[in-house]
């Protein structure tokens, strides 16, 4: 055995030590377990969903005229190929939800703070790259939802001045939806967006292990208390914890409600509800009070904003010389968002 | 929480993953058990019929949108499979790499069905064209129309018109639900039907000068006459020999059981004032349950068994054709399982021989010869039917019916068509009434008699609906036979009278009045009878006044007593 | 992890006190390794079952095949072929065999599926399509000579050489109609 060990050493010239060092990151003791989870489980559903990804991958056919047969031969004939469909769906809501309530948490913590500002914007390209996962993983359904869904996006896209109409042709490949559309918003989904999801997950994670987690103090915490416990094995017994109820989680959604399939995308037959999925509800709804261009440009800027809040925190508090001022606006804006959704689900049209 | 105790919720969590992976692995040995043995439900067209979809798909859509919803499509049976013909067919045209012909008859479906092509080609109706055909439908041809074209009275504003097709009305009345004799258009303007073809069993037309006669127009397509197609009668007769049209009732192209199960596909023909088996069911009690529970049963199930499948009401289908779960299967050879035929005046018993025709033999040793040999007695059709209400009655209670319907039927019988048949027939003999059908008023008056009348009422009582028995049935009946037909038949012997025509005329009195003195016509009569005696002895002396004034007024304190206590 | 130190030590022999801190030490090790040992079974169970699911999901499936109707078997004559393709466009050759005098069919007798041969068209060399030759019985492949027999079998040229044979289809006679069994990826779908 020592043989062996000794052959590895001298190809891979890296320590056991060295390994543990790098990798074991002190946990906080605040962060307590299952709070902190809320980073992992995203992660561990994108894992989920590459797995998945690929698997249906081996069967979907992403050209418009076999691309919903595909589907429909997946979810009716392949041998658990509804189930695997199935998690991909539920896995793919649960990701995003994860992911929000993550960037909530990370928030209203402050986490985004001096000098962690970088680490801010790489978690809000993380927030972006998967809503456009989420979008662009349903329209290869081709349902009529998916093609109208499409469509619409492509005329939102327009409207964005100066450059909408440049980018809406590089998104529909075209002025309309067309032949290529489809094969563009699969590699976008299948390659471009993990692979950029990946590395922006790596840079986040270093980011997080340089910088460290900041302890916050909590006044009635006993003092002789260790502050920090290890990441292996501690927390990573948890993640395993976790992950297995997320997979029992996803288990159980995928089989009582299975993911259906629509009528097939019709283009000369607009459907009575065009609906995107349910985390763009609160963008739909905006859009719908206020017209495309002023719901364009103030989805826009709000983005930005938000890529920029930690400096704009900075200024607010500086400003109202309240250290809370972005728990106040965060809590309006959760409100809002939650509101919009729910008016959003609750309307027909 | 200590790392062991982590370790173990680890362990005890991948146990519960296990677990629902164990429940997705069952939900999936279950979906496949269900789904093993069904077809694959997309539709595929099959490769020679892919053409044919190509460009019928645009010419006319609802064809192939039908197509698609029925078995054949499931099963790969595309057109060609049904349109396909014998280039030697006299309506086989060349058609885009294919040889069709447009009609496709029993004889083609017997392909794949020659089960079904037997029962049918035996039953009644395969035989409605033969009304057609050969017999003089007079009613239709020439009281109606014209059998030859005839001059307009004046033009038709937006329309040219040359002659008048006066066979308009059998084409578009009685021939769509009989059946047409089809006919191609002959290259001198005549016509081709199976007569001059003499198709050889296979349905190969052997006459080949018939064949070179047909026109044609430039795709080499044969002229249908228009009088004869389109046409899906029944009894259609068809260019190959064969008798009928299963589309009648197995409606093209999706070809539904769901719909012959049901009586509003029958109803398209069994339905008026001459047979309103339609409306009769709908008023009887069956009918009543079938619109009621029409959801519930099984419409849309391959195989449709009445106590396995459904029992909530019988259809028209469920008792004269379909299966029945004591051990009858589908058959679709109605005459079966019917015990009386009410089509003529006079109601027959269905002993039917060899031939599955009705036996008229009235000598009873010679009729159950007849049934020995390979015939089929009414007692036996009876006893099939009863098959078919044991499901939902008692034995008892079908005798009970049965014994209703008999008496109904003979009292229909003795009472008016057999007196109405031998009137009309006193008049026909002594000349009384013209040779043309129709042209007088009492022929008429017969015809609603037995035709509709009686026949309303007959129906009526076989299929439990007791308005169309009495006031749509039996009272009409009376009413036609005392207050029209007996005062027609008395102003037809007094004109004979008049014209000097004493001994025809006392014939047909004789005939009239020996069918009045019966003791069931005797009520008629018999007060006026009395009356006109009264009147005659009034002429006599005065002493016998007294006793005719005593006699009438007994006369009329029994009237008053009969009132009284009667009705 | 390990610094509880046994407090028994006092007044055991050097040799038992060894033997008994082995024995903690290996009462503690064997609850840590219990634990693990759960852990590990958990984790096999759940993520183990999961692949496995994951493998059968990927493996192609024998199950998609489908009857599709052919004609009705009467009116293919004996020693007649039928050149049949289904609507994906796999060509087969449908042959019914010829019949000596001794076994004619009964008229009325329903026909055994045994007297039909579904064979594909596509010759197994370099994939031209084969056609049935009944001049001569046999099926012949242009593109380099090539000849099967009745049933299939190479007789001559390359596909000799390989000791190749045509591929068959199962047949199937329900109430009289020939059905042929194929892969619904055959099948194809309308747009």
């Amino acid at each position: 055995m020592s043989r062996l060990s000794d052959w590895w050493s001298e190809r891979v010239p890296i320590s056991g030590e060295q390994l543990r060092e790098l990798t074991n990151e002190p946990v906080p003791n605040h962060m307590k377990k299952w709070w902190f989870c809320l980073g992992g489980t995203p992660a561990y559903l994108f894992v989920v969903q590459i797995v998945t990804g690929i698997m249906l991958a081996m069967y979907y056919q992403p050209s418009p005229n076999t691309a919903y047969e595909s589907v429909r031969h997946i979810t009716e004939e392949v041998t658990f190929g509804w189930y695997f469909r199935g998690l991909h769906k539920w896995a793919a809501t649960l990701m995003i939800a994860a992911v929000v309530l993550h960037q909530m948490r990370v928030y209203f913590t402050g986490a985004y703070r001096r000098p962690r500002e970088l680490n801010w914007i790489i978690g809000m390209s993380l927030l972006m790259v998967t809503l456009g996962l989420g979008f662009t993983g349903y329209s290869l359904v081709f349902e009529q939802l998916s093609y109208w869904g499409a469509t619409v996006a492509g005329n939102i896209t327009d409207t964005v001045p100066v450059v909408g109409g440049f980018l809406k042709k590089i998104l529909l490949a075209g002025d309309n939806y067309n032949d290529q559309t489809l094969p563009r918003f699969y590699i976008l989904h299948a390659a471009i967006m993990p692979v950029s999801l990946i590395l922006l997950i790596i840079v986040h994670i270093a980011f997080i292990r340089v910088h460290g987690i900041t302890e916050l103090e909590v006044p009635e915490e006993p003092e002789d208390k260790p502050k920090s416990f290890d990441f292996f094995p501690d927390h990573m017994l948890t993640e395993l914890a976790l992950g297995l109820v997320l997979m029992i989680l996803l288990s159980t959604l995928a089989t009582i409600f299975p993911a259906a399939l629509g009528p097939r995308a019709d283009p000369l037959t607009t459907p009575e509800e065009i609906k995107p999925e349910w985390f763009f509800y609160a963008s739909f709804r905006w859009l719908k009070l206020f017209g495309p261009t002023f719901a364009v440009l103030s989805m826009g800027l709000i983005v930005f904003l938000m890529f920029a809040w930690p400096w704009i925190d900075r200024a607010l508090t500086r400003i109202t010389r309240s250290k809370e001022i972005s728990t106040y606006i965060g809590i309006v804006a959760v409100f809002l968002l939650i509101g919009l959704t729910v008016w959003e689900s609750a309307v027909a049209h | 929480m200590s790392l062991k105790v982590k370790q173990i919720l680890i362990g005890f969590l991948g146990l519960v993953f296990l677990a629902s992976l164990i429940f997705v692995q069952g939900m999936e040995v279950a979906r496949k058990r269900e789904e093993s043995g069904l077809v694959a439900h997309h539709v595929s067209i099959p490769a020679t019929s892919a053409k044919c979809v190509e460009c019928h798909n645009n010419l006319s859509p609802g064809i192939i949108d039908h197509w698609e919803g029925s078995t054949h499509a499931l099963k790969g049976i595309g057109c060609v499979e049904c349109h396909k013909a014998n280039a030697k067919d006299a309506d086989a045209f060349h058609h885009y790499g294919h040889t069709i012909a447009t009609i496709v008859t029993p004889l083609d479906c017997s392909r794949c069905h020659p089960k079904e092509f037997d029962e049918f080609t035996h039953s009644h109706h395969a035989k409605a064209g033969n009304i057609l055909a050969s017999l003089d439908n007079f009613l239709a041809e020439t009281v109606e129309g014209s059998r030859t074209p005839f001059n307009p009275h004046s033009p038709t504003p937006g329309m040219e018109v040359d002659m008048v097709n006066g066979m308009a009305s059998l084409n578009s009345g009685c021939k769509q639900c009989h059946g047409s004799e089809v006919a191609l258009t002959a290259k001198d303007g005549g016509l081709v039907t199976v007569k001059d073809l003499q198709p050889d069993e296979k349905g190969l037309p052997t006459n080949l000068e018939a064949v070179a006669r047909i026109a044609r127009n430039e795709e080499s397509q044969p002229l249908m006459d228009a009088s004869t197609w389109p046409n899906t009668g029944i009894g259609r007769i068809n260019l190959d020999g064969s008798r009928g049209s299963c589309s009648a009732c197995h409606s093209r192209h999706d070809f539904s059981p769901r719909r012959a199960r049901q009586p509003e596909n029958c109803g398209k023909c069994h339905l008026g004032p001459d047979h309103p088996q339609k409306e009769i069911y709908e008023e009887s009690k069956h009918g009543v349950a079938y619109r009621d529970l029409k959801e519930h049963m099984n419409l849309d199930s391959e195989k449709w068994v009445l106590g396995e499948d459904y029992t909530q009401a019988p259809t028209c289908a469920t008792c004269h054709m379909s299966a029945h779960s004591k051990g009858q299967a589908v058959t679709h050879d109605p005459g079966t399982r019917i015990s009386w035929t009410n089509r003529p005046p006079v109601s027959m018993k269905m002993d039917t021989d060899v031939n599955h025709a009705v036996i008229k033999e009235t000598d009873p040793a010679k009729r159950q010869s007849l049934i020995d040999s390979d015939g089929d007695s009414w007692q036996n059709k009876r006893d099939r039917m009863r098959q078919v209400c044991l499901h939902c009655h008692t034995n008892n209670y079908v005798s009970a019916f049965y014994k209703q319907y008999d008496d109904f039927v003979v009292n229909f019988n003795e009472k008016f068509a057999k007196p109405g048949k031998k009137i009309m027939a006193a008049l026909r003999d002594n000349k009384l009434i013209s040779k043309t059908p129709f042209d007088e008023e009492i022929e008429w008056t017969w015809f609603y008699l037995w035709h509709h009348e009686g026949r309303r009422a007959r129906h009526g009582a076989s299929m439990m609906a007791p308005d169309y028995a009495h006031w749509h049935g039996m009272y009409e009946v009376a009413e036609r036979f005392y207050i029209e037909m007996i005062p027609q038949a008395r102003e037809i012997v007094e004109h004979a009278e008049k014209a000097g025509r004493a001994g025809a005329a006392d014939a047909v009195t004789e005939v009239i009045e020996a069918i009045l003195e019966r003791p069931e016509h005797k009520w008629f009569e018999e007060v006026k009878k009395a009356k006109d005696l009264e009147q005659a002895t009034r002429a006599e002396p005065a002493e016998q006044e007294e006793k005719v004034d005593e006699a009438a007024e007994a006369e009329d304190a029994k009237e008053e007593a009969v009132e009284a206590t009667g009705s | 992890m390990s610094d509880e130190s046994s407090q028994t030590s006092g007044h055991t022999p050097p040799a038992l006190n060894s033997h008994s801190t082995d024995t903690e030490l290996g009462r503690r090790s064997f609850l840590s390794n219990s634990a693990t040992v759960i852990m590990a079974g958990g984790l096999a169970g759940g993520y183990g079952t999961f692949f496995a699911m994951a493998g059968r999901y990927l493996y192609p499936s024998t199950q998609n095949k489908v009857w599709i109707f052919v004609s009705d078997a009467a009116s293919i004559a004996p020693g007649e072929s039928l050149p049949f393709q289904s609507p994906g466009g796999v060509a087969v050759t449908i042959t019914r065999r010829a019949e000596k005098p001794a076994d004619e069919v009964a008229s009325g007798e329903p026909l055994a599926v045994d007297r039909f041969l579904a064979l594909s068209s596509v010759c197994p060399h370099l994939g031209c399509r084969v056609h049935w030759e009944s001049n001569n019985n046999r099926f012949f492949c242009p593109c380099h000579n090539g000849v099967f027999n009745a049933n299939g079998i190479a007789t001559a040229g390359p596909p000799a050489a390989e000791g190749q044979k045509l591929p068959h289809y199962t047949l199937q006679i329900v109430d009289g109609a020939l059905y042929i069994e194929m892969p619904t990826s055959s099948i194809g779908r309308k747009a």
